[in-house]
């Protein structure tokens, strides 16, 4: 989003128990709602945050209510989500897993190659981006999921780091600028969250 | 919904239908996958629906590098025309209050696609059991009403045991009995569905169940609802059983 100039389109309202913040007094529909934005300059490429937790009963609508009002020919979806490194199962060693790392599932519409390995068997992906990426599936949508495995609980540099190689897809590349001070900018905003972030002060 | 795979519906009349039931050990959902991977069934399509928790990954079944990336969803429908098989498999739980409407949902498709039969694989918690029970197969069967008689007699002959009924309220002494599934999800449903079915059949003049087999069928052991009772927690798979005439 630090790349061009973005307009708010919509939001997704949604209410669940897990829908708390740590300040009531001043909620900000940013932090407690799904938030769409599109490209001023290309208004067809839609960006959507979401900062809420969507329950498993309220994604089949969430998607209905998003996906309903878009044209789907043409539509090619990328989704980023990540899990605690403790979620992904495999038979090698855990040391010589290298976290934060990304894996990728697809659509059998999404011909381009991912930009990392594809997910193996036995392990699953569940919540939204499932739900995001079985519609795809069923409604025969490109769509690729790009999932960061990571070892620590609160966003930092080297997590987001991991999500570098997508920058270079043929989807994002028209649309990132300064891919090579790409770091410089992600550690200027991660500073700017760490100080809001900060309870021992 | 069920939306096929290809741009045209595929056509499942007189097909067995097979699915399980999401129960205790996911003894159902593991003779599915099972069967699927055995009889190198095709997807055909998706069964999507607001009932099931959403999960995605990779195919399970792949033999090879160029199957294994083949997504996969919660609930997919499996072929194989040459035995007029269609196998659905489940692969996540239902979301709360959601197993009614779909048990609805599933038997309005299998009504729709004119389905000759459904066969459910199911299980059932082992400390359930009698004592009549603990000493014999694990295995059992339910038939809804209207089975041709060529089916029981097959059913028979196998030397199978007709699932017992036990006490409605097992604390109460003088407890009506009832057919009793703990840990069998929705089998117990899609059962009573059987029985409502047969009741409306009789009511309209119509005696078609969805839950009928017209014929004898080699090859398939498993015609019917088959509760496997096993331990919560043990993950062994159930044997196959054993003829006694042997």
């Amino acid at each position: 989003m630090n790349s061009g100039a973005w307009e708010e389109v919509g939001c997704a309202k949604l209410w669940n128990e897990w829908c708390r913040t740590t300040d009531t007094t001043h909620l900000s529909p940013a932090k407690s709602f799904c938030m769409f934005y599109h490209l001023k300059s290309n208004p067809s490429v839609v960006l959507c945050q979401c900062n809420c937790y969507v329950a498993e009963d309220q994604q089949y609508q969430w998607l209905e209510k998003v996906f309903g009002s878009c044209p789907k020919k043409n539509m090619q979806v990328m989704i980023l989500t990540c899990r605690h490194v403790t979620d992904y199962k495999t038979s090698e060693s855990t040391s010589s897993l290298h976290s934060p790392f990304l894996k990728a599932l697809k659509t059998q519409n999404f011909k381009e190659p991912p930009c990392c390995p594809l997910l193996e068997q036995p392990n699953i992906v569940h919540d939204l981006p499932a739900a995001v990426l079985s519609y795809c599936q069923v409604w025969k949508i490109p769509a690729v999921l790009y999932l960061c495995y990571t070892d620590v609980m609160k966003l930092d540099l080297i997590t987001v780091e991991a999500f570098r190689p997508i920058l270079s897809s043929r989807s994002l590349k028209g649309l990132v600028k300064n891919i090579p001070q790409s770091t410089e900018i992600l550690k200027k905003l991660m500073t700017t969250n760490e100080i809001q972030s900060n309870i021992y002060t | 919904m069920f939306v096929p795979c290809g741009d045209s519906v595929p056509d499942l009349a007189g097909h067995t239908l097979l699915m399980p039931a999401v129960s205790v050990g996911n003894v159902g959902q593991l003779a599915i996958d099972l069967i699927i991977s055995t009889l190198n069934m095709h997807k055909i399509g998706y069964f999507y629906t607001d009932c099931l928790v959403p999960m995605v990954g990779n195919n399970p079944y792949a033999t090879a590098e160029e199957n294994s990336t083949e997504l996969c969803i919660n609930a997919e429908v499996y072929s194989l025309p040459s035995k007029k098989l269609v196998a659905l498999q489940l692969r996540s739980i239902f979301i709360k209050y959601k197993s009614k409407p779909f048990c609805e949902k599933l038997l309005s498709w299998v009504k729709s696609s004119n389905c000759a039969k459904v066969i459910v694989l199911s299980s059932s918690h082992s400390y359930h059991r009698n004592d009549l029970q603990l000493r014999s197969t694990p295995f059992r069967y339910l038939l809804t009403p209207i089975v041709p008689k060529s089916v029981q007699n097959r059913i028979q002959s196998l030397n199978w045991e007709e699932m017992e009924k036990s006490p409605c309220i097992p604390e109460i002494d003088d407890s009506e009995f009832c057919i009793r599934i703990p840990g069998g999800g929705i089998t117990k449903t899609l059962y009573d569905e059987g029985h409502t079915e047969r009741e409306r059949g009789r009511d309209t003049g119509r005696g078609r169940s969805r839950l009928h087999a017209p014929g004898a069928r080699r090859g398939i052991r498993s015609r019917v609802s088959r509760i496997a009772p096993r331990a919560k927690g043990r993950r062994q798979t159930a044997a196959p059983p054993r003829d006694p005439n042997k």
